[in-house]
């Protein structure tokens, strides 16, 4: 299953949400900002590529959702190519 | 009745020097009378030596089955020289070396340790084990320097207890990269290794054995689907991808 999640429209709602990307999970008062901030905001601090894909569960994210409450967003690096 | 198992080693260089000691003494101990089979089509070479266990120059299957034999007497070591392809042979430019399809490989039952160093042989095991109804399938790789990590599929009874990683990885879906057993031996030879490092070669199959270790030898739930790793940061992460508990958290 994979669908691009966009509730742009939808009423933005502030709270604690989680974000996570590669070793690094932290709960951060994100809710009501889009992926695209809060990319922007944790990408100096733990490198983000561009090209790292916003996930919830299985759900690519859109770079405009907006990020509710309790929401877990995953930054998906790629995975170790090399062995 | 002992309890046998039917190990799958595909890549025996950087994790899978490493990795092939580990699992060879889990056999050898742990089930006796079990097997392990080493797939590899391509030949150590000198400048491997910074970071892969070997004693001889040849061929990585035959070479780490020579050495492990004698050591480990109740384990079955079986060498397969050849690189693993799709069942179509898609992509593959040389008809000269030796290959094994995945399907061939695999079968139902298995633990497989896909330890190889490109995304389109991952892809092949993938597609192959997601067809069986009992399967595990360890992969793990590395970036440059000291980032790594671990994922664990697993199918019990036709039922994906774990997701399969092109949920999570688009890059199972569509490689970046080339299946090396697709290559001429020209093309093989122009492929960068990358600046890899012992460290974290050695931490993927540790990470990888420790999975083993609760999931199989304890059939626990492989709760921690998927880890991430830095070595020159101390941390690692797990990443929970059952099945259920990815369809719990997309309805709440």
């Amino acid at each position: 299953m994979e669908s691009n999640m966009n509730n742009a429209a939808s009423q933005p709602a502030t709270g604690m949400a989680n974000v996570r990307f590669g070793v690094y999970n932290q709960p951060s008062n994100i809710g009501g900002k889009s992926v695209k901030d809060a990319r922007e905001q944790f990408s100096k601090l733990w490198g983000i590529p561009n090209d790292a894909v916003a996930y919830k569960g299985k759900d690519k994210l859109d770079e405009n959702y907006v990020i509710q409450p309790g929401d877990n967003v995953e930054f998906h690096r790629r995975a170790g190519e090399k062995g | 009745m002992t309890d046998t198992k039917r190990f799958v080693l595909v890549g025996a260089g950087g994790i899978g020097t490493w990795l092939a000691a580990g699992l060879v003494r889990l056999l050898e101990w742990k089930y006796p009378g079990s097997a392990l089979i080493i797939v590899d089509g391509d030949n150590y070479e000198p400048k491997n030596k910074e970071r892969q266990d070997f004693t001889k120059i040849g061929n990585k299957a035959v070479v780490k089955a020579h050495e492990l034999t004698p050591q480990f007497t109740n384990t079955m070591i079986i060498p397969i020289p050849k690189w693993v392809v799709a069942d179509d042979f898609s992509g593959v430019t040389d008809e000269d070396s030796p290959k094994i399809t995945a399907s061939q490989l695999i079968t139902e039952g298995d633990i497989v340790f896909a330890v190889v160093d490109n995304f389109a042989a991952r892809k092949i095991i993938f597609d192959a084990a997601s067809k069986l109804q009992n399967i595990d399938v360890f992969t793990g790789g590395n970036d440059d320097e000291l980032f790594g990590s671990i994922y664990h599929y697993q199918k019990r009874d036709g039922i994906e207890v774990t997701e399969h990683p092109v949920n999570f990885h688009p890059e199972y879906d569509n490689p970046p990269d080339k299946n090396p057993g697709e290559l001429s031996c020209q093309e093989r030879s122009e492929i960068e290794g990358g600046t890899q490092l012992l460290a974290t070669n050695m931490a993927v199959a540790s990470f990888i054995l420790g999975r083993v270790h609760k999931t199989i030898v304890h059939n626990q739930n492989p709760e921690e689907t998927e880890i991430y790793f830095d070595l020159g940061l101390g941390k690692s992460e797990p990443y929970d991808r059952r099945v259920t508990t990815v369809n719990e958290y997309i309805t709440v």
